[in-house]
Parts: structure tokens; sequence; C-alpha cells
């Protein structure tokens, strides 16, 4: 196993009955979706029975490590956890940082599909290709931090663990899994799907050497890319204060979600100078060149941007210790912290609105009520009073009436995780009113257009020309389409998006890179459309299996309410609001440049092609 | 033995813990990545809060030399770097006897690996190449500042 060893290999767990299969994906495969993101859709399709619950046994849990994680390229270390969704009933599909990815393929794992629901908590040992399903009984019940510790405690320092906290035990429809303090297979409620599965943890630990095709060529082009990356100045910021960099930018443009999109302008004590008076040390996941995770003074890691905004101006906090605190909390408890702020701001208004009182919400909600907020996210966590009312997540607007569902920030029943209110950027609504997880800026986020780019520089990038005008509805399709497609791709690769061309900049590591990384270590050589292909063929999938699952079609396409109908009420934005007559010639638009009808529908020649693929293994 | 020999510098506080210097040791001494096979290592505790390098230091008089049986580990009398072959027989007694945690088990093999400073590497030292910090250092004694390593909350 040393010398030789196949491109990927996936272990079939089947908790039921205990069994596990260990197959190679076929190379024609590995072509046609690469791997991470692409390969976990494939397998989610041929393995998740149409329409099951995603809280029963019947649901299918994929571990999947890209074509490059655990290589020496740049930032390979991230891995996708897939499912079908508990809190949007469509797919459910996260991507994490950290360790495990690339231990897993040390271990000669590349994917673990985990089928049916344990008799009793368990968690999976992998080790130099062995896997055991062990007793997770000494660890179930202790929240992420303790759970980690006492693994390392119990099998040895050196091993990479990846688990959930109560909420996902309690499954909460938006527990995340967690790997290390704060990295987390954060959106769409996977940590549920673990827990309703009995499993805790997969804990691996490998000492299989990974073959690269060309190691001495890929130490050099790590150290080209490198100094590449290094030149950028988003990376360098992101490498000095990490995300909260983008807090500034937003509050200025009056276009931070505040007190659940009422309002669009919130304090300057969220500014990243302000969140790195609590920051300890700047850190890296698995071959980072980046280093954007803080080591915070409050014990834990992080926040983020999307922390810091989510737990803090949309819920009113305001003071940066106690925002900080609320971030550790969420993250020792596994809870998705997008949807956890936006259910919790949306309560609050609810409850300003007489939809809720103090004796069916257990207490008086009301924005910037810190010791409010951590109570109700225990409560939440451990399913306990409201907090288990809320712990149901999107599904509650039929219980509190469609009219709620007007003023809840989510598409497709997932939270929008960015905390850019996106009705003064218009292709970045429209892209997470496409997204096929529901509201989610990391499918395709577009925001290059802020920049003011030449415009011949855009045309190349594009392939046509585009509107350089943030706020025009013309030619951001394309835009959009664009993001998504080579997102896709750097998820098939297991690389961070903050190193991929597009993302916060213009320049960084692109298809041509991609490519270049890929041959030197598994010899593959792929052209610079084929990978465009692949990109594409995933959102199909991705399309495919959502139609599937809850017939999702253009009208799902759309945006909360409050986008389309209440302008934005301050600074720079002030005014700005989503037209919907302009907005459907968008998605009329993107539809065409996917080759999918006037509904939103796959061609049937393509729904064939990859029902062909699903009979290759 | 007293012998102008450059040396491996490690800054812990400078390190991200993204194991790529272990990483890249691995792809120029085994052709594959594992940062665990690399001769370098990173030693992080995300919950106790520390990350530092583990590495052999190339000692004046190394206890390891002494500690192993078939002899195979060697400092060279010009060079200063003391390095070994695979006539190793995984006693693991240099482990057991280095005080820096520098000897390394290469499980697969069921040898003992360790640092040879890339002596036959035009570049230097992988690790060094790699670090995307400037964590590691690869300099003469006397040419490392005595001041404190960088000391603040940020790093780059």
């Amino acid at each position: 196993m040393t010398e030789k060893r196949a491109l990927c290999i996936n272990a079939i767990v089947n908790l039921t009955d205990r069994s596990i299969e260990i197959t190679e994906t076929p190379d024609e495969l590995i072509r046609n979706f690469v791997g991470g993101r692409g390969l976990n859709m494939h397998y989610l399709y041929k393995y998740l029975k149409p329409k099951s619950d995603p809280l029963s046994p019947d649901n299918v849990l994929i571990l999947g490590t890209g074509l490059l994680t655990g290589t020496l390229s740049p930032n390979s270390g991230r891995h996708n956890v897939t499912c079908k969704s508990p809190e949007s009933g469509i797919i459910g599909d996260a991507n994490i940082g950290g360790f495990l990815g690339p231990e897993m393929r040390y271990a000669g794992f590349d994917r673990l599909i985990i089928l049916g629901r344990a008799d009793k908590p368990v968690y999976l040992y992998l080790e130099d290709g062995k896997i055991e399903i062990r007793d997770a009984a000494p660890y179930w019940g202790l929240t992420c931090s303790q759970a980690d510790a006492k693994f390392r405690y119990d099998l040895g320092s050196d091993v990479e663990v990846e688990l959930i906290g109560p909420s996902g035990e309690k499954m909460v429809r938006f527990a995340c899994t967690r790997s290390g303090v704060k990295n987390a297979a954060g959106r769409c409620g996977t940590g549920a799907v673990w827990g309703s599965k009995n499993l805790k943890a997969v804990v691996a630990r490998g000492n299989y050497t990974l073959p690269h095709a060309d190691p001495e060529g890929m130490l050099k082009k790590f150290v080209e890319l490198r100094d590449y990356l290094h030149e950028s100045k988003v990376i360098k910021v992101l490498g000095r204060v990490g995300t909260p960099l983008l807090y500034d930018v937003s509050n200025y443009l009056g276009a931070i979600r505040t007190h659940n999109s009422q309002q669009t302008v919130f304090f300057d004590s969220l500014n990243a100078e302000e969140v790195h008076k609590y920051v300890n040390k700047m850190l890296g996941c698995s071959g980072c060149v980046v280093h954007c995770r803080h080591r915070n003074t409050l014990g834990g890691e992080g926040p983020e941007y999307t922390t810091e905004v989510l737990l803090g101006a949309n819920i009113g906090v305001a003071e940066t210790g106690q925002i900080i605190e609320l971030n550790n909390l969420v993250n020792e408890l596994g809870l998705d912290v997008s949807s956890t702020g936006t259910y919790i701001a949306w309560a609050i208004e609810l409850f300003e609105k007489g939809y809720l009182n103090e004796e069916t919400a257990g207490r008086i909600l009301r924005f910037g009520d810190f010791e409010m907020a951590r109570q109700l996210i225990y409560d939440i966590a451990y399913r306990r009073g409201f907090g288990d009312t809320l712990a149901e997540g999107s599904r509650l607007v039929e219980k509190f009436g469609p009219e709620t569902g007007d003023f809840l920030i989510t598409v497709k029943g997932l939270p929008q995780s960015d905390p850019h209110d996106v009705r003064y950027l218009k292709g970045f609504a429209l892209g997470i009113a496409t997204s096929s997880r529901g509201a989610d800026h990391l499918r395709s986020r577009p925001t290059l257009e802020i920049l003011d780019l030449p415009s011949s520089f855009t045309e190349q990038l594009y392939g046509e020309p585009v509107d350089p005008n943030p706020t025009s509805y013309q030619s951001k399709a394309r835009v959009v389409t664009f993001s998504e497609t080579i997102y896709a791709v750097v998820d098939c690769m297991g690389i961070c998006k903050f190193i991929c061309h597009g993302f916060n900049s213009p320049r960084n590591l692109n298809y041509d890179h991609f490519r270049e990384l890929t041959r030197l270590a598994t010899g593959l050589e792929f052209t610079k459309d084929e990978l465009v292909a692949v990109g594409k063929r995933v959102i199909d999938q991705e399309r495919l299996i959502n139609y599937r699952e809850k017939g999702i079609t253009r009208s799902d396409d759309t945006l909360p309410a409050r986008y389309f109908d209440e302008p934005m009420p301050s600074a720079r934005a002030k005014g700005s609001y989503i037209d919907r007559q302009q907005f459907n010639k968008m998605l009329d638009e993107y539809y065409e440049l996917h080759g999918w009808d006037n509904n939103g529908m796959l061609p049937q020649a393509r729904v064939d092609e990859l029902n062909r693929l699903v009979k290759l293994g | 033995m007293n012998i102008r020999q450059k040396q491996v510098y490690c800054r812990p506080d400078l390190c991200i813990g993204c194991r790529i210097c272990a990483n890249a040791c691995a792809i120029v001494n085994t052709g594959g990545a594992n940062p665990r096979l690399g001769r370098i290592t990173i030693r992080q505790n995300l919950f106790q809060r520390y990350e530092f390098q583990e590495l052999c230091r190339h000692c004046e008089e190394p206890p390891c030399t002494d500690a192993c049986m078939v002899g195979c580990i060697v400092k060279d009398s010009e060079t200063g770097i003391v390095s070994n072959d695979d006539s190793c027989v995984g006693c693991w007694m240099c482990i057991m006897v280095c005080p820096h945690g520098g000897m390394r088990r290469d499980v697969n093999k069921q040898l003992a690996v360790k640092c040879d400073q890339c002596r036959e590497r035009e570049d230097g030292p992988a690790c060094v190449q790699a670090c995307p910090t400037g964590a590691l250092l690869f300099e003469l004694r006397e040419d490392v500042s005595d001041e404190p390593f960088f000391k603040g909350p940020t790093v780059a």
C-alpha cells in the first residue's frame, strides 16, 4: 500500500448490520466527478432511497475527500460531508477544513459512505486500511471539546477527530459536525444526521503515504504557488485578521444584516481591529498558506465574519467580548452558527410582532439581550423548552403561519449564511437564490464585481462583457454561473476557497493551476474544458437530486420576501431592493446558461447521462 | 567537536500548525505525502493551545550515535550532520535517548528515520523551503538574532 494506491477508495459502512465493504471508484467516474463534493453527490444520488426521511436510517451520510486532499497542494485540507439535509429536505452538503480529511487518506480511505443506523452510540476508527465500529458510550453526551480531548486521551494525542456535540445527538435540525476547536461542516444540519445514526465521531490515524506522480515537481510547484498567493493583498489581510475584514466594508455600504434584516447598519465594535484585540494567534488548517483562523483569548477559536454578525448585529449584541463568548459556545455545542443566529433573530421579531409571547417563548425575547441569547443557545442545543421548538428550524413556518416565512431569511428552507444583505448586490442575490443547498454564499459568492475591474479583464474572465455596475441586473447570471462552476471544481479538489480564483480576488488559483496540481499529484491529465464540464455536471447532479427529493424548480429559486418588498433603510445602499421582474429576467438568463428549461429543469439527455454514470459504480 | 554548521532554527510563535514542513519532508524522502512520515514533527494541541516543532539538532555529542546497537547513526566529522542508514533494526533505542524528539519511527518499514538536513538537495532543507510563515530558518548560529522571536497576536 505504500507504493501503489487506487485514486479513490471508498468504504461503505452499514451501521445497522455492521458490515463494511471496500470499493474503488472507476477511472471514468473520477474523470466525470473528480472527487470531494462531486463524487459525494454521485454517491448520494446512487445510495439515497428517493424521498426518504433525512433523520431515518435510510439517509446516506458521506464523508468524501477531494482529489488533492492531503497532497502537498496549497490549502488542500478539506473534505465534504454530504447527506440529505434534515433542515431543508434537499441536499445537505458542507465543506470542512482541519485535519481529518488528509488523515482519512493517509489511513487508506478517500470516502466513507455511511448507511443505516447503529443500535447504540458508536464511533468509527480508521487506521491503515482498517475500519472498526467501536462503542461510543463513554463519549456520548460530552460537548465537542470534551469529547475530542477524551478521544485523544484514550487513543493517543496524534489521532484526528471529527464529531458531533450535544445538539447533534439531540438531532437539532441545524447541528453541525466539528473537528478541532472550530472547524465545522456547518451547514445543512449534517450533525443531526450523525446523531440520527447514533454516530458520535470518526477518528483516524494513518501511516500510509499518499504517493505523488512527481514529488519533486510538486514541491517546486508548491513553493511557486505559495509565493504567488502571498503576493495577493486579500490573502495577506486574511492571514492577519481573518474574515472579519469584510465587516467594515459591508457596514460602510449599509448592507450588514442587523435585527433580522430590518436594519442594515451596526456598531463599529465588530470591526476587524476590535475583534483582533481578542486574538492570541492565527492558525492554519492542514497544508494552509493563508492562516485565517483566530485563536481567541476567551478559550476558543474564531469569530468569523459570519459569526460576529449573525450572533452579533443580527440579534443586536454589540459587545465584542460577548459575541466571541457566543461564538465559543455555539462551537462547543456543535450548532451551525448561520442558522442559529438567523432563527434567534427571527424568533425575536416574531415576539415583537406578537406571534410569540412570554408564555410560548418561555422568556421575553428582545434584540441586544446577550443573556437571553446565551440561554436560548443552550436550550436549542439540549432541546429544552422553547429551544426544543426552535430546534426544528425553518419547518416552524408551517407551525407559526405562512406569513411568518416572509421575514425568515431563508431560501429553500436554509437560512442565509453570509451576513451581507444582498439587496444591493444583484449578482449576489441571484447566487443565494439559485444555490443548490439553499441560501448560501459558498456556492457562488459573485463579489468580484464590486472591485471595479477593467472590462478587458472581466471579458476575458467571463467569456463575454459583463456590466461592471454591482447594482445592475444585466449579465449577472453569467458572473454567478462562472463562480458557481469554479467553486464546484474547488470543492471536488478538496482545496480551500480562500485561494481560489474569483472568491475574493481576481488572481489566485484558476483551472490551469488545478490541472497542473492534479497532474503532479495523481498523474491525471485534465483539460480546462473538462474541468469546467465537471463543475457543471456537479451542479446538474445536485439539481437533479433536489428535484427528485423535493421537486425543486423555478418557484424555489427565489429570495426571502423582505428582499423584494422592503427597500434597504440606510447608508450608501439605501433604497436598494430586488425588483421581481428584473430578478425573473436574471433567472431566465441563468437557466439558459446552464442549459436548463424555463422552469429550471435539466434536459432529458443530461438526466440520462447521470443515470448512466450511476450504473458505473 | 566544534563544527561551524548551519542548523534549522524553529520559531514556534510563527508556527500556524499547517504541517506543510513535515509533508514536504515526506515528499522528498518517501515520494508521497503524509506529515507523519516527515522527519520534522509539529506538536500541536488545539485545546491546550500550543504548537511547536520537533527536529534533530545535530548535537555536538549526539546520544543517538552511542545508543544505536548496529552503529548505523553517525555524525559526519566535517559537516556535523548526524544521519542514519537502513541497516537500522528497529530497536528504537535512539528514540528513547533523544532529548529533542528528533528521531522518528517509520511504522511501515519499521525503521528509525531522521533529518539529514537534506544534504543532497540544492535548495537546502525542504521543510525550511516550504514553510509558509518563516517559522523555520536554516542559519549559522551566530547569524540568528538573540532577540526574542515575534511576540504578538498575528503571524506573517
